[in-house]
């Protein structure tokens, strides 16, 4: 048994009708995973959707950093539910994780993230984990969820610097999905945002840091614009090989001139 | 942990939120053409990463390096091949770690078919292309089903435009057109054979929406293996 | 601190570190490797009666353009007289209407004794087939004599029985030469094990029992024998659309298992045609 503390309900082991009982010494029956018990629609049940959301996040590559950005607002459905909640985090020095999808999801990675960070710590052996090791370790977390057809509902955006501040911006979904890429987007990001930071992207060089900025500046005030889910309000995570902070949040700078050129509705 | 389950909550009505059963395979597209010599081994494949109608990445190599000898091409549902591929090139580590060599590449395609089949039940979707040079030195290309069949040819092409590039290479390599007895194939040269996977894959981006951007061209001869790139359409 | 060890509640899932640790890690390699040590062990997949529910999955993300097929057999077929044991088998395989492959090897060589081919899933015959050899050397090994085609086949028929239900698909017949004459057994993955003199497997079956019966009888000579196989496998390449490319016989003798011939169908038929015309 798991946990004696807790008072068993009454006949919590007794049998099923028409089946034997099985005595607790010796002999107990192995309790299945939930998951594994409960029926559903490819014969086993589990979250079926993401409740609590939050929209897109952006992340830039530029020569010597990253960028990552979200809007602070996590959406409870179509409600607006809660608007001041930030979406990028700082996990050490060197990373950086933005998320989108099920809230509670990211909440429930990130505390493990975090732990991870603090044995981190504790080994004092100077090495401390890069972007492109936490990708990885996501990776393999998600594909296992999924694998048990029990995912979590997360799309996230990895980027940070590694020991000699080469930079690294990557995504990870919900299936364990990764790959590296000098834009990154998630949700609405991936059709509004993407399309816009590629054209921008000279052939022979990375973008500097002044280009990455203002195109997340673009990105988030197009995505305002056309993604229902969203509020102009965003915070910006910053790493370099000299700084990692949230900066933020900043204010969309509206602009709603151009509604009444827009027809057709 | 009985008395804090999900069942005990009623459903979430929320409006907004759509329900859907989760599906845990995603098709990312991408192709693979591998082709076989005397003394060398061609397997080239494209760099997009799709899914859906929206491209994650222009850039993504799918050709994985196992073994000095030894490419492994692998697309279909990326993160199944992210799995695959770390757990062969592990298991080709302990390999190597208690029998004090490299594996060979007929040992690495047996092994592939033997790890894949281990997920009969819920497959790994992903369509693999393993070429390398055989103990002899020959060139070999050994291709798969998604549980693991596993049958070693001189030409293959697989992923989204399979089924596309495979003829092309029947003509262009197998020579069915032409109705020669097999003692009178003109030999294939490497040049003749990296000019026919560009040219495949040239085709393929003009018809298969999953295959474009560039193609990565792998040659791997008994001196390692040689890295070239070709950009294809972008749209 | 004390309270939660006495009320044990840190022993409690949900306050243990649910991340994915080493050890994990090696679970995960191990259980996804388990059958290179052991090939009796597969990843069990995470919902219960695979063979309906992966077809549901698939019925689900068919949308997105996933579509997971299988290379297929075929038409094989064996039969016994008074030479020993005759199989002969085409070597298409194909992936829904896709054909994968005209060159696959439907005769498995388990061992000099004993060939066993192979209709249904082709993964499946291959894999269990390995097993299957590796079975029948350990039994020589430990006995100190080869494994009789019985012995064989009930290895077979006991794994397709193990797992039946869930989802395998095999039809194979296993030939061999033992104490007791030639051996031909059918065994497919629902289980059953069936000896006889003359069988035939897979969706071209009925078009090669055609040519086969009206051919067939125990005293037939070796080069008339292998012929009435390559000739049942012919016409079955050419009604039926699931089978074709080369038409490989087998001959298993007193001596061990001997490739007769391995013909493209092509030839075949205009072999055959002009043999018509002669007449």
């Amino acid at each position: 048994m798991m946990n004696n503390s807790f008072a068993q309900p009454m006949w919590s082991n007794g049998p099923s009708p028409g089946q034997f009982y099985n005595f607790m010494g010796g002999n107990a029956p192995t309790q299945l995973p939930r998951e594994l018990t409960t029926a559903g629609p490819f014969g086993t049940k589990h979250s079926t959707a993401a409740i609590t959301t939050g929209s897109s996040v952006v992340g830039i590559k530029f020569d010597g950093g990253v960028l990552v950005a979200a809007d602070t607002l996590v959406s409870y459905g179509s409600l607006a539910r809660y608007q001041d909640i930030q979406r990028v985090f700082k996990i050490n020095n060197n990373i950086l994780l933005g998320g989108s999808g099920d809230f509670a999801d990211i909440q429930s990675i990130k505390r493990n993230i975090d732990q991870k960070m603090i044995e981190d710590q504790c080994y004092n052996d100077g090495v401390i984990m890069k972007p492109g090791e936490l990708a990885s370790w996501l990776t393999r977390v998600l594909y296992n969820r999924r694998s048990r057809m029990n995912p979590l509902y997360i799309d996230v955006v990895v980027g940070g610097v590694d020991e000699t501040g080469k930079p690294f911006l990557g995504n990870v979904d919900m299936r364990g999905r990764a790959y590296n890429d000098y834009v990154v987007a998630t949700g609405f990001g991936r059709h509004l945002a993407l399309p816009l930071v590629r054209e921008r992207k000279p052939k022979d060089r990375d973008f500097t840091f002044e280009e990455a900025t203002n195109l997340i500046r673009e990105s988030m005030k197009v995505l305002y614009y056309r993604d229902t889910r969203s509020i102009p309000q965003y915070t910006v995570g910053i790493c370099t090989a000299a700084d990692c902070s949230i900066k933020g949040p900043f204010k969309v700078e509206e602009n709603w001139t151009f509604a009444e050129t827009v027809k057709g509705y | 942990m009985n008395c804090l389950g999900v069942e005990q909550f009623p459903d979430y009505k929320v409006p907004g939120v759509q329900h859907v059963d989760f599906s845990p395979y995603e098709s990312n597209g991408g192709s693979i053409v591998a082709i076989a010599g005397e003394d060398f081994v061609v397997i080239a494949a494209d760099t997009r990463l799709s899914s859906g109608y929206s491209i994650h990445s222009r850039d993504q190599s799918k050709l994985f390096k196992m073994s000095p000898k030894t490419v492994l091409g692998s697309t279909g549902c990326w993160c199944d091949t992210l799995s695959l591929t770390g757990l062969v090139k592990v298991r080709m580590q302990m390999y190597e770690h208690t029998h004090m060599k490299t594996m060979s590449t007929d040992a690495v395609a047996q092994m592939l078919s033997i790890v894949m089949y281990n997920r009969r039940f819920f497959p790994y979707y992903v369509s693999n292309i393993l070429a390398g040079l055989d103990k002899d030195g020959k060139g070999a290309v050994y291709s798969y089903d998604p549980i693991g069949h596993c049958e070693r040819a001189t030409y293959r092409a697989g992923g989204t435009a399979g089924a596309l590039l495979q003829p092309v290479l029947d003509n262009q390599i197998g020579y069915k057109n032409q109705n020669l007895p097999a003692d009178q194939l003109p030999p294939l040269t490497k040049e003749r054979a990296v000019a026919v996977a560009s040219d495949t894959f040239i085709s393929a981006a003009e018809r298969d929406i999953y295959t474009g951007d560039s193609v990565l061209i792998n040659i791997i001869t008994k001196d390692g293996v040689e890295e070239r790139k070709l950009q294809l359409r972008k749209d | 601190m004390a309270l939660a060890e006495i009320c044990k509640i840190s022993n409690a899932s949900y306050m243990k570190p649910a991340a994915w640790t080493s050890t994990e890690v090696e679970n995960e390699l191990n259980a996804f490797t388990s059958n290179i040590a052991n090939p009796y062990t597969l990843a069990a997949p995470p919902f219960e009666n695979p063979l309906e529910n992966l077809n549901k999955i698939q019925a689900n993300a068919s949308n997105s353009g996933v579509k997971i097929n299988f290379d297929h057999g075929t038409t094989t077929l064996g039969f016994k007289y008074q030479g020993g044991v005759i199989l002969a088998v085409d070597s298409r395989a194909t992936g829904g209407q896709y054909i994968g492959s005209q060159s696959m090897k439907k005769i498995v060589e388990i061992n000099q004794f004993l060939l066993g081919t192979l209709a249904g899933g082709a993964a499946d015959c291959v894999y269990w087939d390995r097993v299957l050899a590796k079975e029948c050397r350990l039994h020589e090994l430990r006995n100190k004599e080869r494994i009789s085609v019985a012995a064989a086949s009930k290895i077979m028929a006991n794994i397709a029985h193990e797992y039946k239900g869930m989802g395998l698909s095999m039809g194979m017949m296993l030939a061999g030469y033992d104490k007791r004459g030639p051996g031909l057994y059918y065994v497919d993955s629902e289980g059953s094990r069936t000896p006889g003199n003359v069988f035939s497997v897979g969706s071209g079956s009925i078009y090669a029992f055609g040519v086969l019966d009206s051919g067939y009888h125990w005293d037939l000579k070796d080069t008339e024998a292998q012929e009435l196989g390559r000739r049942a496998i012919y016409h079955a390449t050419f009604r039926d659309a699931y089978s074709g490319g080369i038409v490989r016989v087998y001959h298993m003798t007193p001596n061990g298992w001997i490739k007769i011939s391995e013909t493209d169908c092509m030839e075949l038929h205009y072999k055959y045609k002009e043999q018509n015309k002669a007449k």
